[in-house]
């Protein structure tokens, strides 16, 4: 097994990976830019290196700089998280030819299924069905009003080295398709250094179910069944849950197996999710492969019990895997919400800056994988993500009033974020029903707003801010202890000085 | 004691009077007796009619922010100019506008120059901040007076982007 591990991430996802080498006692490197020296991920590490300026592009980005730090810190493999470098197959490549660990699949599976064209060719030719879509890269701009022509519109832009939202436009109407590609171009290049665009049908309110995969090295593959990911804005996935409210178990199994099949037709290694768009007639078809870690790996780990994190590395350290289909079973239901520095009531419009103040939800069934701490300021460069709330429950009603509690105890002063939002996410109707698919937040949460303050709440705040201004004392008679007048070790250390006698 | 906040824009009284550690609180035309002890800095526990509230409270330069019951109330200092300044519609003398940045972040593009006339929802200046690039529009037609700023720059929120003048 490895001794030290280098996570080329930063924020929650680092923290998590970090948790996992500690408790598999391997000491984990974090690499951090300009703009991350207070970050939490530093903080907690064995050893943390500088790795250049604040763009994503020449710090978290630049392969040579992460591969001189892991040259300079003796690490033997590297954890890339999600984003950043984590499907970049030149990356892999280059780890491989150095004789480093990349905790990942192989280059050569990781550029077929990081390659969404070329993806969605080896699913077809696999008997896999997929979403009508151009089956390659067109040179000219004029093949994409003639391909999408023929689709009919609406179509969709998508990036083709990428996932998670960036570079992906929706586009109504011949007019929209030129403005719809340069900005899909251009958000492209930021987000993955590659600017390469294709077009797919849009399938209208379809739900989004993905399915998780674990393989080792050599090709045993298990799945631990399904994400549904359908509430998304932006394209981009805010609550996820297990199991779906969409499968029966006659179409788990037949999409888990459709899933592994997709994995084997890769030659894909290590853990991958296979994502499927479910039309309303219950087809489904594939949409891609994530080939690293997902954001919302925590609901899988909640109800399967196995720790994703571990399972990657120790495939990447070659041992094979000890889990068998039969062994998984699902147990309870677990949701995530991802709480993002954005103004929800402002078209989720980010909200970087300081955290004045945090108190973080606790409890039965709570996971919180997280990344900020109260007084950070957080980045203007970087994926507005600052954290996960996961909760795991008996069943999905269940799951549904913990997570509204856990939010209502979930406290992020200081900035926008999008707590509020999924509180009512949460507790709208169609939700509750299951019943969501990927427009759900355009269709019900279009012109959201926070709901106002009643006068009599007002009037309380109002008391609480007065009162806070009188300068009341704490421990008026025997009650705790402020934090000021509890002598910490440098008040007290006078008495103990160090060295001779004077 | 009688104190003055502002919630959104309007400013509120309330009147505190201290009494064996017990507060006496007149708000509006609401009278009621608080027990309030403090936990720490940031955390009050209110006990109002036998019910119990806990409430968080951050602050900085001028604002107040209170947690309570899962909402938050964001109060500010009277003299203050109401808190809107997240807003693009500034509206200047002589029927002109001010483009302010919406966010701290980047300016990626700017797609009009000075003297060009833009149209109502005309796409201005693009700036991103966390990955996301967000469209400023025109929210008149008329034309650019001045720009700020350019590609490339770092802009602060309240940085001013660009003048419009209105059609006349």
């Amino acid at each position: 097994m490895f001794k030290k591990i280098l996570i080329a991430n930063r924020g929650e996802i680092a923290v998590r990976i970090i948790r996992a080498c500690r408790e598999m006692g391997i000491s984990p490197v974090a690499v951090y830019s300009e703009a991350d020296r207070t970050g939490l991920h530093v903080a907690l590490a064995d050893e943390a290196v500088a790795i250049g300026p604040p763009p994503a592009a020449e710090s978290y980005l630049d392969m040579d700089r992460i591969v001189r730090a892991v040259r300079e810190t003796g690490a033997e493999a590297v954890h890339p998280g999600y984003g950043f470098l984590a499907e970049n197959a030149d990356f892999a490549r280059r780890l491989e030819k150095e004789g480093i660990v990349f905790i990942g699949p192989r280059s050569d599976a990781l550029e077929l299924v990081g390659d969404k064209v070329r993806a969605r060719q080896t699913m077809e030719k696999a008997g896999i069905p997929v979403i009508p879509g151009m089956k390659s890269i067109p040179s000219e701009a004029a093949e994409y009003a003639k391909a999408a022509r023929s689709l009919g519109y609406p179509v969709i832009v998508k990036a083709s080295a990428g996932g998670g939202g960036k570079g992906m436009r929706i586009v109504a109407a011949e007019k929209d398709l030129g403005p719809a590609l340069e900005a899909g171009r251009r958000e492209a290049k930021s987000a993955f250094g590659d600017e390469s665009v294709y077009l797919e049908k849009y399938l209208e309110e379809p739900r989004h179910v993905e399915f998780q995969v674990l393989a080792d090295n050599e090709g045993q593959t298990v799945h631990l069944f399904e994400r549904e990911c359908s509430i998304q804005r932006r394209h981009q996935k805010i609550v996820e849950e297990t199991p779906s409210p969409a499968l029966d178990d006659t179409l788990r199994v037949k999409m888990g197996e459709t899933a592994k099949k997709a994995m084997r037709a890769a030659g894909y290694n290590n853990a991958g999710t296979v994502e499927f768009l479910l039309d309303k007639s219950r087809n489904y078809y594939f949409l891609e492969v994530n080939a690293r870690l997902q954001v919302e790996h925590p609901v899988t780990e909640l109800v399967t019990g196995v720790d994703l994190v571990r399972r990657q590395i120790l495939a990447a350290a070659g041992e094979p895997l000890t889990l068998s289909q039969d062994s998984l079973l699902q147990r309870g239901h677990a949701i995530e919400c991802r709480i993002y520095a954005e103004d929800p009531a402002a078209n989720f419009l980010p909200s970087p800056g300081r955290i004045l103040f945090l108190r973080e939800p606790k409890g039965p069934g709570v996971r919180l994988d997280s990344g900020i701490y109260g007084g950070w300021d957080v980045p203007i460069y970087y994926d507005p993500i600052l954290a996960k709330l996961v909760v795991w429950a008996e069943d999905r009603e269940l799951a549904c009033r913990r997570m509204e509690a856990a939010l209502d105890g979930y406290a992020v002063l200081g900035i926008h974020t999008t707590i509020g939002f999924l509180k009512d996410v949460i507790r709208h109707p169609e939700f509750r029903a299951g019943r969501t698919n990927t427009a759900f937040i355009p269709k019900y949460f279009d012109e959201w707003a926070r709901e106002e303050n009643t006068e009599e709440a007002l009037g309380l705040a109002l008391a609480a801010a007065a009162i806070d201004e009188t300068g009341l004392r704490a421990r008026p008679k025997g009650g705790p202890r402020r934090k000021e007048e509890t002598a910490g070790p440098w008040q007290t250390l006078g008495r103990w000085r160090m060295g001779g006698a004077d | 004691m009688e104190f003055e906040f502002l919630v959104d824009g309007i400013a509120k009284k309330v009147t505190v009077a201290e009494k064996n550690g017990r507060f006496m609180i007149k708000q509006g035309d609401r009278e009621f007796e608080a027990d309030a002890r403090r936990v720490s800095d940031n955390e009050l526990v209110l006990v109002v009619g036998g019910r119990s509230y806990d409430v968080l409270i951050a602050r900085d330069k001028d604002r107040k922010i209170l947690f309570m019951g899962g909402r938050e109330y964001v109060f500010r200092e009277p003299g203050e100019e109401a808190g809107r300044s997240w807003t693009d519609d500034h509206k200047g003398p002589g029927g002109g506008l001010k483009i302010k940045a919406p966010m701290p972040g980047k300016v990626i593009k700017v797609l009009v120059g000075e003297g060009e006339t833009v149209r109502k929802n005309q796409t201005l200046i693009i700036v991103e901040a966390m990955k996301m690039e967000n469209e400023i529009k025109s929210s008149i037609e008329g034309s650019v007076k001045k720009i700020h700023v350019s590609a490339g720059e770092l802009v602060d929120p309240e940085r001013l982007l660009l003048e419009l003048e209105a059609k006349s």
